[in-house]
């Protein structure tokens, strides 16, 4: 085909790919009257949140004219509007420094995303079967005060509860302080993978109840244990930024990196080592290089001063970690473990990462406080290229306490009466993300009336019987206080940056009205929510930033560090007797293989499944796209006689799933893995009935002192369904691991 | 030099050929109206002659909703055209003024006016008065025309587009071909460089 004939048939594809977007006169749906000046073809950058992850880093929206296709008093038509158009990173903010990640970029399509509730829901239908009516908001809003009022008249306040993913800045003194007065306990966190086993690790180790920040672009070595810091976990456009500046911001320094996991994650592809493990001994691994450092005299016990003292056995050269006896236990050769310690002592700056998979076994504390004192062994806590903590500014602080998810469900199955009589559900998906053994959605079922404050139908919300649809994020007051990431103290918060395109309202501002509207008013100080952020930031603002100016820059942050110190008194508990080997649900006999399920790339816990541009993006490691997989190491694959792309199923001790193979030299013999995020049952259309979901074969098993799922602990047993195609077929953008195929051959 | 000519526009001809047999096929399943919106893409055009005439760029002359007399409010009320057309000094668009604008002043301005009844209509529907488009370039061009310069320039906004002053609703008296474009680009020393005006 020449250049002509080229010109040709792109102009006759363009042509008909063009057909759409110009409108009949005559069919043309009806204008609406504006609601806001606006200068057409002028874009404007205002500053917003992405609130995808736990991240929280600060965005620049793109906002122009267009035309929007609305409901206005029960008429569809066009609304000639300021509209969100792209997302970036704000380049002032200090975690995400002018970047944004994949799923930030698809942030966009949850406000335009064609399955959103657009008003009030009352469900029609039996629980779960889905008919919803539309309703108005002041019949919701009636519906709900029913409740309230019902249950405050019967004095039963305690019966109120809200289950929410874990909430930060405002939202969480609002929604504290709002049960609190209303005489409810305290709110149920949910998150599948979540945190909080680090944090009470960071707890004991260093005084601080939070995630840690990594100084990375100073470091001279990084050893990381299963935490994919550069993809889906704690604030990876920060990480992502310094690894950078680590690698090549300094001339002739490029650090080492070494990453410590059974499977080979997206960070783990960055490493200059990778050093598979036994699924559940990082810690002792840990340990072993503890031992090496000890026994070399690079440094003494006491180094690690209090972190230290939290080891059983530290004071004393962890005599039971020699390299030979953590060989045995985490199948990384002697030889290795010595070179590893050596290298990570000599190497100042250094430090040690954990976090993900190693946190989520039985042992996951064990595992934490081996690398925390680790990291204060080498002296790397509190210092330059080592890790911090970053600083809280004062805005105020919510009620501590919590209820877990597990416990609720288990007391609202045992009694007669449901404990819980009216349940608010916020950002949380427990139906999909619970082990079958929870029995979730059976125990939310006895719940005789829950509200959702859902923006999509998901399968936790389908069971509600009202949905109150939140505004999406770029029609709302946003606030966020960063708990990791950055060294400065910083408060971000930003003002909707477009109108709302459907009959939604805004949770708090819902919150505030509820409370207003009771037979018993609960009466909070704030009149909507704009009203709060402005007061809590009024502390904040001085003679160099006042509101507006916070406003103009996406939030507040310290200019200079001004942390607490990160070695408090050391106060000396006895070491604490861990258990430092992890259990395992399923006979190694029948179940065979380690599973590991992982935060996906693309939806990292399922919540994003709904993004159609986060379906379409290609998998970084397989290339897999708007599907999910099971990664199986070739010799596995070939003793099992699986191809790429065979149906397999993937059975544990509680249940079954298929899915087809993904065949991966980066990952154990021993081990198989599959992405979480896909096979929900209802979740738009573009991520309902796609694939299959992990967590529903996992066991019940968890961390004891946290009381957080251990994830990473279930065994399985695969084989290969003869005679049966998958029910989501494995989609790859390129010819996956060609490599590995002709070294292979 | 006939015959280049003749091949230069063979290809448009094969087109025209096969998209009046894809509108047979269209029409035998009795498709010829707008297919239902479909809520994943937008509707396309409501005909295949609509596709066709958008393909070659042609269109038809717009017919306004209302019979706005540009005439009246330049010659009689003296509004300039910046008045209304507010942001053609601010960006790529003049931009058509919403129904708001018209308000300002005929909420008490010559009430008893039919035309004037028709606005009142939409306005008290909540609606906006459904403009039609009078000028613009085929999104195949790749034009993007920015008013701003030029009205910093002092081109005369009657050069390109006629002296509306005269004019009751907009007409196209003046054809915004690229010959037009470029001539006035060449006489006032503007760049010609393609990307100028096609990006």
């Amino acid at each position: 085909m020449d250049r002509r004939n080229f010109i040709k048939t792109t102009a006759a594809a363009g042509a008909s790919a063009t057909l759409a977007g110009c409108g009949n006169p005559e069919t043309q749906l009806i204008r609406f009257i504006p609601e806001e000046p606006l200068f057409p073809g002028i874009a404007t950058w205002k500053p917003s949140i992405c609130p995808l992850c736990s991240a929280g880093c600060g965005l620049h929206v793109r906002v122009m004219d267009g035309e929007a296709e609305v409901v206005r008093n029960g008429e569809k038509g066009l609304l000639k509007m300021g509209l969100a158009k792209k997302l970036e990173g704000n380049p002032q903010h200090p975690i995400s420094h002018g970047k944004l990640c994949a799923r930030g970029q698809a942030g966009i399509q949850l406000t335009y995303h064609p399955d959103r509730i657009r008003q009030p829901l009352r469900r029609t239908g039996p629980r779960g079967s889905g008919p919803f009516q539309e309703i108005s908001w002041d019949d919701a809003m009636a519906d709900v005060l029913l409740r309230l009022n019902a249950i405050a008249a019967a004095d039963q306040q305690k019966t109120l509860g809200f289950l929410t993913r874990r909430l930060r800045g405002q939202r969480n003194v609002l929604i504290s302080t709002f049960l609190k007065e209303f005489g409810a306990p305290p709110a149920t966190l949910f998150e599948v993978f979540s945190d909080d086993v680090l944090r009470e690790a960071n707890r004991q180790s260093f005084g601080f109840e939070q995630l840690p920040t990594f100084d990375l672009a100073r470091s001279r070595y990084v050893l990381s244990f299963g935490a994919d810091f550069l993809g889906t976990w704690n604030s990876p456009v920060a990480h992502s930024v310094a690894y950078g500046e680590m690698r090549q911001g300094r001339p002739g320094v490029r650090a080492k990196f070494v990453q410590v996991e059974p499977r080979m994650s997206q960070t783990g592809a960055n490493a200059d080592e990778w050093v598979p493990v036994k699924p559940g001994t990082e810690g002792i691994l840990a340990l072993g290089i503890a031992h090496v450092i000890f026994k070399a005299n690079l440094r003494t016990p006491s180094a690690a001063g209090r972190a230290g003292d939290r080891i059983d056995g530290w004071n004393t050269g962890l005599q039971a970690y020699t390299p030979e006896a953590v060989e045995k236990r985490t199948g990384v050769a002697t030889a290795r473990i010595e070179r590893l310690a050596r290298e990570f002592a000599d190497n100042s700056p250094a430090v040690a990462i954990i976090g993900g998979a190693p946190l989520a076994h039985t042992n996951g504390i064990f595992q934490a406080l081996a690398v925390n004192a680790l990291n204060a062994l080498v002296g790397s806590v509190g210092e330059e290229g080592g890790l911090s903590f970053t600083p809280h500014p004062d805005t105020g602080t919510a009620q501590a306490g919590r209820r877990g998810l597990r416990e609720l469900a288990a007391e609202i199955l045992s009694s007669s009466s449901s404990p819980v009589q009216v349940l608010f559900l916020n950002d949380a998906n427990p139906v999909f993300g619970t082990p079958p053994a929870w029995r979730v959605a059976e125990a939310l079922a006895k719940v005789p009336y829950i509200v959702s404050f859902g923006s999509f139908l998901d399968e936790t919300s389908l069971i509600a019987d009202l949905i109150l649809p939140d505004h999406s994020f770029l029609e709302s007051w946003v606030d966020d206080v960063p708990e990791s990431g950055t060294a400065l103290s910083v408060a971000s918060v930003a003002a909707p940056v477009m109108r709302p395109l459907h009959q939604t309202r805004s949770m708090p501002d819902v919150v505030l009205d509820i409370g207003r509207q009771l037979q018993r008013p609960v009466v909070l100080p704030w009149n909507n929510y704009e009203d709060m952020l402005k007061a809590a930031f009024a502390a904040l603002a001085d003679k160099s930033s006042n509101w507006d100016k916070i406003l103009e820059n996406g939030g507040w942050w310290s200019t200079a560090s001004t942390g607490p110190s990160v070695n408090p008194a050391r106060v000396t508990p006895a070491a604490a007797t861990l258990q430092a080997d992890p259990q395992f649900d399923g006979r190694a006999e029948d179940y065979p293989f380690h599973f590991l399920p992982y935060a996906s790339q693309a939806f990292l816990d399922g919540s994003l499944a709904h993004l159609p541009w986060l379906q379409e993006l290609p998998d970084v490691i397989s290339t897999a796209m708007w599907s999910n997989w099971v990664e199986i190491n070739p010799v596995t694959a070939r003793d099992l006689g699986i191809a790429q792309g065979d149906a397999v199923e993937v059975r544990s001790v509680h249940g079954t799933i298929q899915a087809p193979a993904l065949i991966s030299p980066g990952i154990a013999p021993d081990v198989v893995a599959m992405p979480v995020g896909q096979g929900h049952a209802t979740y738009t259309r573009y991520a309902s009935g796609r694939g299959s979901n992990p967590v529903s074969i996992l066991a019940d098993l968890t961390e004891p002192v946290t009381g957080a799922l251990a994830w990473a602990a279930t065994r399985v047993g695969i084989r290969k369904l003869d005679n049966a195609a998958p029910t989501t077929p494995l989609i790859v953008f390129a010819g996956a691991l060609r490599e590995h195929e002709e070294r292979h051959r | 030099m006939l015959k280049v000519r003749v091949g230069r526009h063979k290809w448009k001809l094969g087109v025209l050929v096969a998209s009046a047999l894809l509108a047979g096929v269209w029409s035998l399943k009795g498709q010829a109206t707008r297919p239902d919106t479909n809520a994943i893409f937008s509707p396309a055009h409501g005909s295949i002659s609509e596709a066709i005439s958008h393909f070659f760029g042609y269109r038809p002359e717009p017919v306004q909703p209302i019979a706005f007399p540009h005439n009246v409010h330049v010659q009689d009320v003296e509004l300039a055209c910046m008045d209304c057309h507010i942001s053609a000094a601010r960006g790529p668009q003049a931009s058509i003024p919403d129904i708001r604008t018209c308000w300002n002043c005929h909420a008490t301005t010559a009430t008893d006016r039919a035309e004037i009844q028709k606005m009142k209509g939409y306005f008290d529907k909540g609606q906006d008065i459904p403009w039609q488009r009078v000028w613009g370039w085929v999104e195949e061009s790749h034009v993007r025309f920015n008013h701003a310069p030029h009205i910093l320039a002092k081109v005369d906004c009657a050069t390109c587009h006629g002296d509306v002053a005269q004019m009751t609703v907009a007409t196209r008296e003046i054809q915004h071909t690229m010959e037009f474009c470029v001539t006035c680009h060449k006489e006032k020393g503007a760049s010609n460089d393609c990307v100028t005006c096609h990006y």
